[in-house]
């Protein structure tokens, strides 16, 4: 087991590493000159040339993704003198755009972009996994009926436009919801509550169907097993089976996809953000497209990245945790 | 809003608005006038941006931002009248005593602060802090984005200074002198010693640039987002991607404030919202949002709801915005009137303004100057037999093109033959725009070659002579309300945006006599007449087709007062606004 | 007589589907009484797994018209409780599958499932008992070093130990009745034998009762007591086994007994089928369901196509069979198949 998690962490170190020379590279190679970027107005020739000094620009690209890896690692001074600045470890570069180092604009968006993940995964799960049981246990009665219904409904919506029915309807036309405005949790729990719960209700109600169908097809497929019904010959109460027996193996591959998803989910909610005005990192990527603001792009993708690989290796270590045949073959 | 207007509004007038020219009676009725309020409540304003460019006053250079930090944070010398029309672009004694007194050669002006003015924390503002204030536009590495007229008007040796050693620390006490020199203080007056004569400078300090700022509190960077308070209200808290909140200055003295009504108790902006968010709940009109403005305009989608239903009579506008857009011709190379005077009549502009959205995004422009611009602005007289009514008049233009024939061979056969190159933002919009383009054109027997340029490089491109092509699409918004930041910048060589190569044409030494002469003409009725002449005489060299005075549509909640727009900014008075209950 | 461990009457079971009604068992009636072995034969869908099923109640009532009643450690299971079914089951009956490498939960060790099991009825039972029992049961079916299977996962073991685990599962709760559904088919034919052996020896041992469901005769020779053979959900013939394999009184055991034996002969290339597929359950032939494939139901004019015979006693062998043919012919049949 340790040797097996060990390489898989060390997989997981190659693969970021890949992800950053890949993220940095795409960037790099666009036609865009960051330099270019780095002033308004008053952008000389020689002023555009100085800053390209100062952050780097000027130099070889391997040089520069060194600097880059070497900032993550130790942090990164840039420019010296009295132009001289410091973005502290671990840094992913300066943005000029927002005069502000990319590490401090990700630690202030990912907090916001957390609260949304967290809160819709938590509810996501309960709802997909629990109308799926539901629905696998009244199989072909309405109940079951009445939830796929409601959750093709549900898939075919766009996220961009259920987010802005439900803020319509919650906040501008009953006006039962104040306008979602992010606090803190840890200041004011409830109206981190109330600013989050139109966002949570909008990524529940996007991404439960797929966890209802995972649920409902992988608890009647798990329901045929013989080793249920001997679960059940066994005299075991209908619940101890359900969990012991079915529900255990009929989420094992929702997890997996689940902790794929809120990885996803953490690098970004870009619609839910955009349109409840919460300045999450997905928003913050968008800015960053639209103001061709390079550094804060590889940074936000690369800690995306992060996030997917993460929990990738998580949901792998959860699977051999859980499944006896996956830890000894691997 | 110089830069805006080309870097910004530019492109996107590049991207979505349509050249037009001949008369029309622009309605920039706004059909609110300014009242007296109650004071109370709190004000909300919605918009999509993330943040305010910049709340640092020497860096402020945004129409709706202006209007905002001028009618509520910081205070200036002098300020625009608070009111609608034509009225608003007359300015009034803000922190000076009066409007200023310049010498007889308008190179020298002076002004006097009043007494009882304070920042937020009490102290009185002085002559020296309104100083420190200009002195900090010449720390450019700092100071980036905000108008340069500091730069460009006082008597300092080009690159002799560089800002205060606060934000500069290579600066020396003798180049420190150089400053002190051109702006002096003597108690409570300041003196500003200009390199050229400029008649109309106490308009121009109406620009946040000639703000005061406490030296001890200067934060360079950081002063952007906490920038201290001489108006009657202060930031509390300012996040930006959220909100930014301003509560009453208590130390604001309305006794030494004229102008500013200050009605609500808090003004509250509300960042990052989406377009489609904010147009519903303007049209929803519940709650907060009843007292909510939205600085976005309206979304083209939501034009008809809002304009074509009565319920909304009360709390929508349409008037016109401070920009004009025109295509400038390359007159070294179209060096013949007869054709410019062809295309100008050959041209669809009916169509083009169908393309680009119709009436909403603006009126045909019969010139550069807008009449908002009241005493600058008188109507164009347009080249002989244009349709009043948009639609090309093919005769006129092929009789034209005969006439140039004969008077220009060469360029006549270029027009006919080869084809005149024509630069404009490469976008869907106007990759459709350019078709109209081309195809009334070709009715007329000119040949035109669609010359789509990168966004980001467009006004590079055509500002450099050797990249020019032919005629190039372009826009532009006066810096402060008088032709003086128009005519001269669009087309004398002494101005900073001409596009017109226009130096080559024996007609433009004249126009330059006449520019320098408005220029320095301080009696402002005379100078006005002066715009008017050489706006004229554009016209007639047809240096460049106008296009559009461009028009803007608002909404606001139901219980707000004082909704007008205000003219020099094309904004709402953001802090003129009142609460009805 | 030992006592009577399990009475079935008169069973019926169908299921509705989108083709129509599955008539899965067509009233059939049993007993099975202490120590007593009775082999269940039939090919693929004759019924018998169903009815394997309805004893343990595991068919859903929801899902499925059943009818007749089955009397198993003083219930009906066909009309109690499921809280008071549960009850019996492991206790009074246990089930083994035919498939030992999807029958064990592969998510916990054999230990804890056996333990599991035996907590189902001795929920005061402490920790460290259950895990005694499990490995006295892991010794008693056979497994090496009990103390160190215990703690293993189901994917660890071979098919046949995994069946012994299901075996151990079964009998921890010493139950009266054990329900063996083709417990060897999946498995080695060296290591069938051996499994075969194990739950002969154990029954000795726990004295249960057993019910061996299976397609093959060959096995029932081996260890049943007592034969019934089904077709379609019906029953016919029952009989001692020896008795079945002398005297088979029905010509659908003798097909069955057929196929048997041309195996032992297919080097002489007689190879004995029965004709024809079984019949489709949602639409059953009228009258006798193996009418279209019993070579004798031509000679009875329209008898076995429009009339279903019943169960009868033959008085010589003590057969019960259900068929159209009178005594004489049905006990000639023996003697056709050893001369065939």
């Amino acid at each position: 087991m340790i040797a097996y998690l060990t390489r898989r962490i060390l997989f997981a170190g190659v693969l970021l590493l890949a992800v950053s020379l890949f993220t940095f590279l795409v960037f790099a190679l666009l036609p865009t000159d960051p330099a270019a970027l780095t002033c308004g107005k008053a952008c000389t020739p020689e002023r555009i040339e100085a800053n390209r000094t100062r952050l780097g620009y000027d130099q070889p690209l391997l040089t520069q993704y060194g600097k880059f890896l070497k900032g993550i690692v130790a942090g990164r001074t840039y420019g010296e003198g009295q132009g001289e600045f410091t973005c502290g470890a671990p840094s992913l570069g300066y943005s000029f755009s927002q005069k502000d180092c990319v590490t401090s604009l990700i630690a202030r968006t990912l907090p916001v972009t957390g609260s949304i993940a967290i809160g819709g995964f938590v509810l996501w799960m309960i709802f997909g996994i629990g109308l799926g049981m539901l629905s696998a246990l009244k199989r072909g009665r309405w109940p079951d009926r009445l939830i796929s219904i409601v959750s093709v409904v549900g898939l075919s919506f766009p996220t961009f436009f259920l987010a802005l029915l439900l803020l319509f309807i919650f906040v501008i036309w009953t006006q039962i919801l104040p306008f979602p405005s992010y606090v803190s949790p840890t200041e004011d729990f409830f109206g981190w509550c109330q600013a989050l719960l139109l966002p949570w209700l909008t990524i529940t109600i996007i991404s439960s169907p797929y966890y209802i169908r995972l649920t409902r097809f992988g608890m009647l497929e798990t329901m045929n097993e013989d080793y249920v019904r001997l679960g059940i010959a066994k005299g075991l109460k209908r619940w101890t089976v359900l969990r012991k027996y079915v529900l255990r193996s009929a989420l094992i591959p929702i997890v997996t996809v689940a902790g794929l998803d809120f990885g996803a989910t953490l690098g970004g909610a870009v619609f839910t953000e955009s349109i409840f005005s919460l300045p999450g990192m997905g928003r913050l990527s968008i800015k960053a497209v639209s103001d061709s603001d390079l550094p804060v792009l590889v940074g936000t993708t690369l800690v995306a990245g992060t996030f997917i690989v993460v929990f990738n290796l998580l949901t792998d270590i959860f699977y051999g945790l859980v499944d006896p045949r996956v830890r000894i073959h691997k | 809003m110089k830069l805006r207007s080309y870097k910004f509004l530019g492109v996107a007038i590049a991207a979505s608005l349509v050249i037009a020219a001949c008369g029309s009676d622009g309605g920039s009725g706004s059909i609110n006038k300014a009242t007296k309020g109650k004071p109370g409540g709190t004000v909300y304003i919605l918009t999509q941006g993330e943040q305010i460019t910049h709340l640092d006053p020497q860096r402020n250079y945004t129409g709706s931002d202006l209007a905002f930090a001028a009618s509520t944070m910081h205070r200036t010398l002098t300020s625009y009248k608070y009111a609608a029309g034509g009225e608003g672009s007359e300015i009034e004694a803000d922190l000076a005593t009066d409007t200023g007194t310049a010498s007889e050669d308008a190179k020298t002006w002076s002004f006097t602060l009043r007494d009882g003015s304070t920042f937020e924390d009490g102290t009185a503002i002085t002559c020296a802090d309104v100083a420190y204030g200009v002195s900090r536009t010449f720390a450019q590495e700092v100071i980036t984005d905000g108008p340069t007229y500091a730069i460009s008007y006082l008597d300092i040796p080009e690159g002799g200074y560089s800002g205060p050693v606060e934000l500069n620390a290579a600066t020396t006490a003798e180049e420190q002198a150089l400053f002190d020199s051109a702006v002096a203080c003597e108690d409570k007056t300041i003196t500003f010693r200009l390199k050229v004569p400029v008649a109309d400078f106490n308009v121009a300090v109406t620009l946040l640039s000639f703000s005061p700022v406490p030296k001890a509190s200067d934060t360079g960077e950081g002063y952007d987002t906490a920038p201290v308070s001489s108006g009657p209200y202060k930031i509390e808290s300012y996040t930006p991607g959220d909100s930014l909140v301003l509560v009453r200055n208590e130390n604001w003295d309305k006794d030494s404030d004229p102008i500013r009504n200050a009605y609500p108790d808090s003004i509250v902006y509300k960042f990052a919202l989406e377009g489609a968010v904010i147009d519903e709940r303007m049209i929803a009109d519940n709650g907060d949002d009843q007292t909510a403005v939205s600085s976005d305009g309206i979304l083209p989608e939501n034009l008809l709801t809002i304009f074509d239903d009565p319920k909304f009579e009360s709390r929508r506008q349409d008037g016109y915005d401070p920009y004009v857009t025109y295509t400038a011709f390359n007159v070294k190379q179209v060096s013949c009137l007869e054709i410019r005077q062809a295309v100008w009549l050959a041209l669809d502009r009916e169509a083009l303004r169908t393309a680009a959205g119709g009436p909403y995004t603006g009126d045909f422009a019969d010139g550069f100057i807008k009449p908002a611009l009241a005493e600058d602005y008188a109507p164009g007289k347009l080249v002989e037999g244009l349709n009043v009514d948009g639609t090309p008049n093919t005769e006129a233009a092929i009789a034209k093109m005969a006439e140039a024939k004969t008077a220009c061979p060469d360029i006549y056969e270029l027009a006919t033959g080869e084809g005149l190159k024509f630069d404009h933002g490469d976008t869907p919009t106007w990759a459709k725009l350019v078709a109209i383009w081309i195809e009334s054109l070709k009715a007329a027997g000119i040949v035109l070659n669609s010359n789509p340029i990168e966004p980001s490089a467009y006004y590079p491109t055509i500002m450099d002579p050797e990249t020019q092509g032919s005629m190039s699409r372009s826009g532009w918004g006066p810096d402060w309300a008088n032709a003086s930041t128009v005519i001269p910048e669009l087309f004398c060589d002494c101005g900073g945006f001409n596009l017109s190569q226009n130096s080559a044409d024996p007609a433009y030494a004249e126009f330059e006599a006449g520019v320098q002469a408005a220029r320095a003409e301080t009696n402002r009725g005379k100078q006005g007449k002066m715009w008017q002449e050489l706006n004229q005489y554009v016209l007639d060299q047809v240096w460049a087709i106008p296009g559009s005075f461009t028009k803007a549509q608002d909404i606001w909640g139901s219980k707000l007062g004082n909704t007008y727009r205000w003219g020099p900014y094309g904004s709402f008075n953001f802090g003129d606004l009142f609460v009805n209950s | 007589m030992s006592e009577l461990v399990l009475q079935v009457k008169d069973l019926k079971v169908s299921f509705s589907t989108v083709d129509g009604v599955v008539q899965a068992v067509n009233g059939i009636s049993f007993d099975v009484r202490e120590g007593q072995t009775l082999g269940i034969v039939g090919e693929s869908g004759s019924g018998k797994s169903v009815t394997a099923s309805a004893i343990m109640g595991l068919i859903n009532r929801n899902s499925a018209d059943m009818s007749g009643s089955i009397l198993l450690g003083g219930l009906d299971v066909l009309t109690a409780q499921e809280r008071e079914i549960r009850a019996l089951r492991g206790r009074e009956a246990a089930m083994v599958f035919q498939d030992p490498m999807s029958a064990l939960n592969p998510y916990y060790t054999v230990g804890k499932q056996i333990a599991e099991a035996y907590e189902v009825h001795h929920p005061k039972s402490s920790k460290k008992e259950r895990q005694l029992i499990a490995l006295d049961m892991l010794a008693k079916v056979g497994l090496p070093k009990p103390s160190e299977c215990i703690d293993e996962y189901p994917h660890q073991f071979s098919g046949g130990m995994r069946q012994r685990i299901v075996i151990a599962i079964a009998l921890v709760n010493n139950p009266r009745l054990l329900i063996a559904d083709e417990p060897t088919t999946a498995l080695d034919v060296t290591v069938q034998a051996q499994i075969l052996e194990l739950m002969m020896n154990l029954q000795q041992e726990f004295g249960s009762a057993i019910i061996l469901i299976t397609h093959d005769l060959g096995v029932v020779a081996e260890v049943a007591d007592e034969v019934m053979v089904m077709y379609a959900g019906q029953t016919m013939e029952s009989s001692k086994v020896q008795t079945l394999f002398d005297t088979p009184s029905h010509p659908y055991t003798r097909g069955l007994l057929g196929s048997v034996r041309s195996l032992d002969n297919s080097e002489r290339g007689a190879l004995h089928t029965i004709a024809g597929n079984p019949p489709s359950m949602i639409s059953l032939p009228g009258g006798c369901p193996f009418h279209p494939r019993c070579e004798f139901a031509s000679s009875m004019d329209d008898l076995c196509s429009s009339v279903q015979p019943t169960l009868r006693v033959l008085p010589t062998t003590g057969s019960e069979s259900a068929c159209h043919l009178n005594d004489d012919q049905l006990l000639s049949l023996g003697r056709g198949v050893i001369h065939d």
